[in-house]
């Protein structure tokens, strides 16, 4: 059990070690035999990992080791990107989300979470630090496939920041038609900034459970910025997101509705980020 | 691994295989009270309570045990009879398999939100199934929990 | 008095004061003991291998590096183990695939270790050589086709109620009524509605897996504690397949985590008897939540294609029930004498339908064997039913209330199976419903609307026994064969021996006995406990009444020659997002018809309880059997209701009821579970006009139904 990061990096050196954050996920698969490490390495007593905190640049600095219970309650979350802490709160259930991790939760990369796709929209980077130093890496370089990052096996994820947003406006959308706690048949972050006049100056959306991990939908700043958010640019938006969109079919829906409820959805959550009426 | 923690308040000192589960330590130490159910941390009947948090302890590996302040439902019913008795005034429960992870969800939940209301329960409830009851007598222990602690 | 004993003494609230429910103390305080918590000295585990296909000849197996596992004590196939083929009525099921395998999940080795975990990492090791052969996973195909048979001779069977001459890979047939009258009164109706309607396999949800313990005594005496809510009617399939005396196999007393109609099936009590033989030490097998999924008793999902007519007014003429069931790999689950599923017989009993037929057929298939859960056959029959009356009051355009009111039976009148009630209370209670019911608002935008199903169910009482012993201080101890799955039914006995003694209940103890200590009982199922209980109590305390000594025996056979029924009228109330498709159910309110009630807090919750479970029935659950297998395996994609999920309920009680016996009393158990489906489906249908005929009613399927209508 490292205490600090360097000696995390190097118990991490090398073949079959596992990473544990809070383990609720790595627990299930170790206990079904789906991974078979030859040591594990607990990351939940690194000082160094906890705390969140906000930079002289006005980012937020949200430490690997806080668990998704933290980040749905911390003011900071709350005022600066109240999305984030709003998908940490619908994620699961409270037991989960006592226990897991922000690092553990990306390192896991599992396209149908919620936290992905909000940090997406944020415009988030997570620093990784391994044996030869710290990188910061943009989250959509972070998640590069399904169930996959771009880590390196000595490197672990030691933050995640959120840049400093002014006149900006987040939401996570997260539908589930059927049960409440299951995992979405699509989550939509999104985030526009806005002038003090109302003009919209940016816009990013994210997909999260549509995908083979949470993605960024081109073409939504596009059809949103200087512009009127008429019927046709938000028809723009959903068909930029059912573009995006390349779902399999499951307990949750099938591709084709999970497709078709992309669109939907992605509208949605922009009318919210604009109207700046409160989410569902 | 050798690992030092507290279980209902009494100190613990004892080997463990890291990647094994807390569910079945305290089942093996006697404290049946903690049922498995689905294994994969949705039911809730597992709930313990890890450093006031509640925890599946179905996936709770006993590698995070070492300084932890672990209380089952035997423990925190004794530590607090009002959690015992609001569910036996209420009657909360029919077939008691997901009683214990309610009783333990009730104490966190006191822990973290005193004064939550009946939407809030119901809320963080969310994650203890009850196939059962129907919910509405287990909101009502609850809320009476809340009410006399 | 056992070693074992002292871990399921009664629970510390056996002598409660005031009106508590007898086990609560106990269960809120961790100390109930359940199957899966009984530790015997030196109780080995067994875990299981099982068939990854549904449907090959087993060539052999290489089992030298299981046995070589630590930990393992020995591993065994059918052929290592003395036992034969188990069954509740048709005896076809092996304790372990014998020749071949059947369906995805079949038990074919057994490994017994020290420790549980052992046994599973030697399963792991375990290597079978499984010839595939095509399956049948289609019930109509496996009827209309001998290509594939899952038994190449099913009238062999001890217990089979099929024939050489029937057709293939059928369980059973019923069919009765009228055929004729009810073709040609179809025929010449004035309306006819002719609609498939479909359900799925779903697991009856206990969150207690399935666990059993098994020790055998030096005399060959077979202790068990199982959670199984029948012990004398396994007690009896054990002595009969294992050739024994049934005195020598005990069931005794313990808790059990939920039943819900799945915890009577031989899924593991025999196997587990078996390994104990062969080992020599006390077994336990207890099921992870997985394999109780893919492997034990869900409910038949079923196809029925249901002709109704009417007259121009909307009074009905004429109902036709053509069922296809798949019953899955053995007919062994279902413990009726017809191997079918009873509520699917009762179809249309709440009306006044002068010409009825039904035929329904169970197949055999390729998948998981089926069981009997809440209700059986019910809320499918129901679903068909009550849905295919709104289809026809449309046609005839007649309000669905109104039609209801035209057609429900009344007190006097038999029911169209001829069945003949002290009273029939539909109509009170359908107003009652109406009554109490208020319309609720939807989110803005949304499409609302209500809607209604009716059931009514008949309370049984079966066979059963009971014994009385004074205890000191004038006190009353009743030993009783039931064990307590969760209804609070050890609580209705104190309550009701209270009443019927004139004593207070604080001088009643109640305790559940071994299979040894009284004559019978038929099993808890049926919701029959209530009305067996109360009658056999009122024999029970004639008989105390007229004592000599310290103890008395009652057993009885059934609750006497009067009948009774009891009417659930639902009304959904749902909210329809026309963009997505998502459902909301905003209200479901339930209106029954009830007589004296024993324990109000337990008859709530069995009414609350089962309006959740008929809401998951209706809206969430779905095994997605497909390619004979389980998909939905675990309890993150096989969804059981949360709190969040389940929608507002409201109860009307409609009192007054005559019940059964001395007491008064009228079951309540599989009651409001049964026209939630129906009731939701019609809602569904008056808030947007999209009628569904499969369940479960999902986003998905509403959105499709609108889409092909071009909306929105």
């Amino acid at each position: 059990m490292p205490a600090t990061v360097p000696e995390a990096c190097q118990a991490l050196t090398g073949d079959g070690a596992l990473a544990l954050g809070g383990g609720t996920a790595m627990g299930l698969l170790l206990r079904n035999g789906l991974v078979e490490p030859e040591r594990l390495v607990w990351l939940g007593r690194i000082a160094a990992l906890g705390g969140i905190a906000v930079g002289t640049d006005g980012s937020l600095r949200i430490g690997a080791a806080t668990t998704l219970a933290e980040l749905a309650r911390h003011p900071e979350v709350l005022r600066r990107c109240a999305s984030l802490a709003r998908a940490a709160s619908g994620a699961a259930n409270p037991r989960i989300r006592a226990v897991a991790t922000l690092g553990g939760h990306l390192g896991h990369a599992d396209p149908r979470q919620d936290l992905p796709p909000v940090l997406l929209a944020l415009g988030a980077s997570a620093e990784v630090t391994g044996v030869g130093g710290t990188r910061l890496v943009e989250i959509a370089d972070l998640l590069v496939g399904f169930m996959e990052t771009s880590l390196a096996p000595d490197e672990l994820i030691t933050s995640v920041v959120v840049p400093e947003r002014v006149g900006r406006r987040d939401v996570y959308l997260r539908y589930t038609p059927n049960s409440h706690d299951d995992y979405p048949t699509v989550g939509v972050a999104v985030d526009v900034s806005v002038a003090p006049d109302g003009r919209v100056m940016g816009a990013r959306l994210a997909l999260g459970g549509v995908a083979p991990t949470a993605v960024l939908v081109e073409g939504v700043a596009d059809a949103l910025v200087g512009r009127a958010a008429s019927a046709a640019d938000l028809e723009a938006v959903a068909e930029a997101a059912r573009s995006s969109a390349t779902p399999v079919d499951d307990q949750r829906g099938s591709a084709a509705y999970k497709q078709a409820m992309s669109g939907l959805w992605a509208v949605r959550a922009v009318r919210a980020a604009l109207g700046g009426a409160d989410e569902r | 691994m050798r690992a030092r923690f507290t279980l209902n308040g009494a100190p613990v000192e004892t080997d463990v295989a890291p990647a094994s589960m807390l569910l079945d330590l305290v089942r093996e130490r006697g404290l049946t009270g903690t049922k498995e159910g689905c294994a994969v941390g949705i039911c809730g009947v597992c709930t313990v309570l890890v450093d006031d948090r509640p925890v599946s302890s179905c996936l709770y590996l006993c590698g995070f045990l070492d300084g932890a302040d672990v209380w089952t439902v035997e423990g925190l019913v004794e530590r607090e009879p009002e959690l015992a008795d609001a569910f036996v005034e209420c009657e909360g429960m029919q077939c008691g398999i997901c009683t214990p992870g309610q009783v333990v969800a009730a104490a966190a939940l006191r822990l973290r939100s005193p004064g939550a209301g009946a939407a809030e329960v119901r809320e963080e409830l969310a994650g203890n199934l009850c196939r059962c009851t129907g919910y509405e007598t287990i909101v009502e222990a609850v809320m009476r929990y809340l009410e006399r602690s | 008095m056992s070693q074992a004993e002292a871990l399921i003494d009664n629970p510390a609230g056996a002598r409660s004061s005031g009106s508590a429910r007898l086990d609560a103390a106990a269960k809120a305080a961790g100390a109930a003991r359940y199957a899966g918590d009984v530790v015997l000295e030196g109780m080995a585990h067994a875990a299981v291998w099982r068939s990854p296909l549904p449907h090959a000849l087993i060539r052999g197996a290489r089992l030298e590096a299981a046995r070589a596992a630590p930990g393992v004590l020995g591993v065994f196939r059918a052929e290592d183990l003395d036992a034969g083929l188990f069954g509740r009525r048709v005896r076809d099921l092996p304790v372990l695939a014998s020749g071949k395998v059947r369906f995805v999940g079949e038990p074919v080795v057994a490994v017994v270790a020290e420790r549980r975990e052992q046994a599973e990492a030697a399963v792991a090791l375990v290597e079978v050589d499984l010839d595939e052969r095509p399956a049948v996973l289609d019930a109509r195909r496996a009827l209309g086709s001998a290509e594939v048979l899952v038994h190449d001779a099913p009238w062999r069977y001890e217990g089979a109620v099929v024939a050489e001459s029937d057709g293939p890979n059928l369980q059973s047939r019923v069919r009765h009524g009228r055929e004729e009258a009810t073709q040609a009164a179809l025929a010449a109706a004035e309306f006819v509605v002719d609609r498939m309607y479909r359900t799925v396999a779903g697991h009856p949800g206990y969150l207690e897996p399935q666990a059993c313990v098994a020790q055998i005594e030096e005399d060959g005496t077979v202790q068990l504690w199982a959670s199984d809510k029948s012990p004398y009617r396994v007690r009896q399939q054990l002595a009969d397949t294992f050739g024994v005396d049934p005195r020598s196999v005990v069931l005794n007393p313990i808790l059990i985590g939920g039943d819900f109609g799945g915890k009577g099936s031989p899924t593991i009590v025999p196997l587990c008897v078996a390994l104990a033989r062969a080992v020599g030490r006390p077994v336990r097998i207890a099921l992870r939540y997985s394999e109780d999924l893919v492997a034990a008793s869900p409910r038949h999902p079923a196809t029925m294609r249901v002709r109704l007519a009417s007259d121009g007014d909307g009074r009905l003429v004429a109902l036709r029930l053509d069922a296809v069931i798949d019953g899955g790999a053995y007919a062994a689950l279902k413990p009726v004498p017809t191997v079918g599923l009873h509520g699917m017989e009762l179809v249309g009993s709440s009306y006044r339908i002068p010409n009825l037929y039904l035929d329904a057929r169970v197949a055999y298939t390729n998948s998981v064997p089926k069981g009997h859960v809440r209700a059986p056959g019910s809320p499918q029959v129901t679903f068909a039913f009550e849905s295919a009356l709104d289809e026809l009051a449309a046609k005839v355009e007649v309000d669905p209330i109104e039609i209801r009111r035209r057609n429900l039976l009344t007190t006097g009148e038999a029911n169209p199976h001829g069945a003949r009630f002290v009273e029939l209370r539909g109509r009170e209670v359908l107003e009652a419903a109406l009554a109490a019911f208020e319309r609720r608002s939807g989110p803005p935008g949304w499409r609302t609307g209500w809607g209604i199903g009716v059931y009514d169910r008949e309370t049984a009482a079966g066979k059963t026994s009971i014994r009385l012993r004074s205890t000191p201080g004038g006190g009353v101890r009743a030993e009783i064969p039931v064990p307590e799955t969760g209804t609070g039914s050890h609580t209705v006995v104190r309550e009701g021996l209270a009443r019927l003694l004139g004593i207070d209940r604080a001088l009643v103890e109640v305790a559940q006995v071994s299979t040894g200590a009284l004559p019978y009982d038929v099993g808890v199922g049926a919701s029959r406990v209530t009305a067996g209980m109360s009658t056999v109590l009122e024999r029970a305390a004639q008989l105390w009444s007229m004592r000599q000594g310290d103890e008395v025996v009652a057993e009885i056979d059934g609750g006497g020659d009067e009948r009774v029924t009891s009417f659930c009228v639902q009304i959904a109330q749902v909210a329809v997002d026309p963009e997505s498709g998502e459902v909301r159910v905003l209200e479901l309110l339930s209106a029954l018809d009830c007589a004296e009630v024993l324990h109000p807090a337990a008859h709530r919750m069995q009414i609350d309880g089962g309006a959740v479970m008929g809401f998951g029935f209706a809206c969430l659950e779905d095994l997605r059997i497909e390619d004979g297998q389980v998909w939905a395996a675990n309890l993150g994609e096989f969804r059981l209701a949360s709190s969040r999920d389940a929608p507002p309920l409201k109860t009307v009680l409609v009192t007054g009821s005559r019940g059964l016996g001395a007491l008064d009393v009228k079951s309540v158990g599989e009651l409001t579970n049964v026209p939630v489906a129906a009731a939701i489906a019609n809602a569904l249908a008056a808030a947007t006009g999209v009628r569904l005929r499969e369940l479960p009613i999902t986003a998905e399927r509403v959105h499709g139904a609108l889409a092909r209508r071009g909306e929105p």
